[in-house]
């Protein structure tokens, strides 16, 4: 009973080494958020500032009451959908940064329901439908451009954001425009609009739609057969290609799946978020959101799990750092807090930034030959 | 390190007998204008009262509402203050959730009895400036004066409204005085955009090439582009001072440019509005409502030289200017409002008094309606 034999030996030791190697995305997590608290407290020291107070105020204004979590979700709704954008490319082995992009789009098609009128609960359904599939066609663009010609992702997500940054511009300003308040497009009825999940908060049952998108990315990425094609064509895509797996299907498949996220986290701005409920002219509740994304996406390990919950902590950042403006005799201003958040936000991705590490050569390697090429050709013609 | 960060700096707080709070667009402080007045405004108001004073900025306007939400929650401030008009609707639901809590809202109006509502009338302003400039097109010899707008609001329409009037009360004395009968137009764009310089350059340059003699800046940071188009069209002729002026807005915007070509400016005193609703908070009066501010409660004007004084010290507080810039600042204003003859600067200063002790009236227009009227009566060259 007590005699272990060799191979059981063996396998207590690779289950203790799993348990060490399972905590360990946790425990690294919370060192380099406790690292970047310390940058954070020691920038606020020099600079003046009372950083237990400012930490204090921080925290409370996160989590210390049912509204503040009520606000913090509310915060993270949009966050983690564009998180699960650039996961899922990723994942398939792309650096997709176009949720950015996307996101506008998917709002502006959220906000042309607001020109026709349906009954309750339907309005909004159609209202995401549009969002998710306009989201998709946006992202179809450096898909194609992928697939057919070569080119890479990066930036054709970047030049696709910018177009869609100047599309949505005209859009606001001239197509969905409001004639009564020329400043934003016409409002989203309440009928299309997220209801308010706790009166008095800016919480509304878009978090529903948010858990259950990242729940079925998970199950889609781990538990059935093209899940794991995307993930074994982003692992080693000349290996899958050996072992059969169709790349040009799982790129597709990933770009569009991230397209409809970006797209939802559009609707779930301007349909989810009080009061406004229509896009203000220069998109300021919109911009950023994709790109603060993909840092949710770092902390949260690209994992939809590790998303929620890096959603909820820079939910929290957001619905706490507005507090440490106005707490305690020396308020810290809206510029120190951001650089604040900047150091947390930053010492917390770099664990995932360092396991990255192959993906990024390999998409900087890409970058390179595409700008190698060009004198090839030229050489050529001559 | 941890034993520093453990000894929190207590300062000594004077006891304060009360707190307001002032809540910024999202453009936030450094615009040397509309926010940064309304900042200077409460600032004052609450060294004067001896009130405790924060600032709140916004970083998207997803912020408006939770940060008034969070403020109002305290329970703490005896007045909150929402600098600019897009934040109205968040403002209406704050209001709303929290009735006990005072308000006030600048330059937008919020039905409810616990809002002060701060509006300012530009039309007043907007009057002296097209006098100005229609006297000095007449005077120059051009034959249009211009007008860059924002987005077509009604706000806005205060402006077009009053500058129409102002033209018109300025060509009839230029005819008066000279005995000469001018034929100056107005030029007017609504550019469709408060935020995009380049319009406003491209909106100016077309209308310095039909001969207008300035441009009155109704847009904002538009402004930019406009003085830059006017710059640009001064080295091209080869001239330092005179016409085309630049007009200013909101803030005193003399000194922009060196002060070479902004001629006067129409000042809108957010930082007024501030204190007024300060004031009123601390003396017992403050109750939900309009209150309007023009000429005569000092709401708006026309640049003067104690302005400029204000504002380029303003400037160098905030680091946009340096202190030698003042006195070339100065000079070159001085040098370029020579350009006009004493008669026309007293004839402004007649209209303004006018207004004033109410024997002129100057129209405004809040709908379009009001608006298209008010184009037929001064249609100054346009069809």
């Amino acid at each position: 009973m007590t005699e272990v034999g060799p191979g059981r030996r063996f396998r207590l030791l690779r289950g203790a080494h799993r348990t060490l190697t399972g905590l360990s995305p946790a425990f690294e997590s919370v060192l380099a958020g406790l690292v970047g608290l310390l940058v954070g407290a020691a920038i606020m020291y020099i600079w003046g500032y009372d950083p237990w107070r400012a930490y204090f105020a921080l925290l409370r204004g996160a989590y210390g009451g049912s509204y503040e979590w009520a606000s913090s979700v509310a915060r993270g709704v949009p966050l983690v959908f564009t998180a699960l954008t650039f996961s899922i490319c990723l994942r398939a082995g792309m650096f997709n940064i176009g949720a950015e992009g996307q996101l506008y789009i998917g709002a502006v098609a959220a906000v042309t329901v607001a020109m026709f009128k349906l009954p309750s609960g339907l309005h909004l359904v159609v209202g995401l439908v549009f969002a998710a599939l306009a989201g998709a066609f946006w992202s179809l663009g450096p898909a194609i451009l992928k697939l057919t010609r070569g080119v890479h992702e990066v930036i054709s997500t970047i030049m696709f954001n910018w177009i869609a940054r100047f599309l949505v511009f005209y859009m606001v300003a001239y197509v969905l425009v409001d004639p009564h308040q020329a400043q934003r497009t016409i409002a989203i009825p309440p009928t299309a609009r997220f209801p308010v999940l706790i009166r008095g908060t800016d919480l509304s049952y878009s978090v529903f739609l948010a858990v259950t998108f990242a729940l079925f990315v998970y199950f889609l990425l781990w538990h059935t057969a093209t899940g794991y094609e995307v993930r074994a064509a982003g692992f080693n895509p000349t290996a899958a290609r050996y072992g059969g797996i169709n790349i040009k299907r799982t790129v597709l498949l990933s770009f569009l799946l991230g397209g409809v996220g970006a797209g939802l986290a559009g609707a779930s701005v301007v349909m989810g978020l009080p009061p406004t409920y229509a896009i203000i002219s220069g998109l300021p509740q919109l911009m950023n959101v994709g790109f603060d994304g993909m840092a949710v996406a770092m902390v949260g390990r690209n994992h939809p799990i590790g998303i929620l919950l890096a959603a909820l902590f820079f939910g929290g950042l957001n619905a706490g750092g507005r507090v440490m403006q106005f707490y305690g005799a020396n308020p810290v201003p809206l510029e120190m807090v951001r650089v604040v958040m900047g150091a947390i936000v930053l010492a917390m991705a770099i664990p995932e930034l360092a396991r990255m590490l192959p993906a990024t050569l390999r998409a900087l390697q890409g970058l390179k030959r595409l700008f190698e090429r060009r004198p090839h050709v030229q050489e050529g013609a001559k | 390190m941890l034993a520093l960060l453990a000894l929190p700096v207590l300062a000594g707080q004077q006891q304060l007998k009360g707190r307001v709070a002032v809540v910024l667009d999202v453009g936030g402080r450094g615009d040397l204008s509309f926010n940064d007045m309304g900042f200077k405004g409460t600032d004052e108001a609450a060294r004067d009262f001896g009130l405790e004073m924060i600032e709140v900025q916004n970083a998207t306007a997803a912020d408006y509402l939770p940060n008034l939400r969070n403020l109002a929650r305290t329970g703490q401030y005896d007045l909150i203050i929402c600098v600019g008009f897009l934040l109205g609707d968040a403002l209406s639901q704050a209001a709303e959730e929290f009735p006990n809590q005072k308000f006030a809202i600048i330059d937008s109006v919020v039905d409810a009895p616990n809002v002060m509502s701060i509006v300012f009338r530009e039309n007043e302003m907007s009057a002296l400036i097209g006098a100005l400039a229609a006297m000095a097109a007449a005077y120059h010899g051009y034959p249009a004066a211009g007008m860059v707008l924002g987005i077509e609001i009604p706000v806005l329409y205060h402006f077009e409204a009053g500058f129409r009037f102002g033209m018109d009360w300025g060509l009839k004395k230029y005819a008066e005085v000279t005995g000469e009968t001018p034929d100056v137009k107005l030029l007017y764009t609504y550019t469709g955009t408060f935020s995009d310089i380049a319009a406003g350059k491209a909106a100016t340059e077309a209308m310095l090439a039909q001969g207008a003699v300035g441009v009155y800046n109704v847009a904002g940071p538009l402004g930019i582009g406009d003085l830059e188009a006017i710059s640009e069209y001064h080295e091209n002729a080869g001239t330092e001072f005179g016409p085309p002026y630049y007009f200013g807005v909101d803030a005193n915007q003399d000194w922009m440019g060196g002060g070479k070509h902004g001629l006067a400016s129409g000042m809108k005193r957010v930082d007024i509005g501030c204190y007024t609703a300060v004031k009123s908070v601390v003396e017992g009066t403050f109750k939900g409502g309009v209150i309007s501010l023009g000429l005569a409660e000092g709401g708006v004007g026309i640049s003067k030289v104690q302005d400029l004084v204000d504002f380029i010290q303003f400037g160098i507080d905030g680091g946009s200017i340096t202190c030698d810039d003042f006195y070339p600042i100065m000079a070159n204003w001085a040098r370029n409002r020579a350009t006009l003859p004493c008669w026309i600067w007293q004839a402004v200063d007649e209209l303004e008094a006018g207004i004033l002790d109410g024997s002129i009236s100057v129209p405004t227009a809040n709908t379009v309606e009001e608006m298209q009227a008010i184009r037929a009566e001064y249609t100054l060259g346009a069809p």
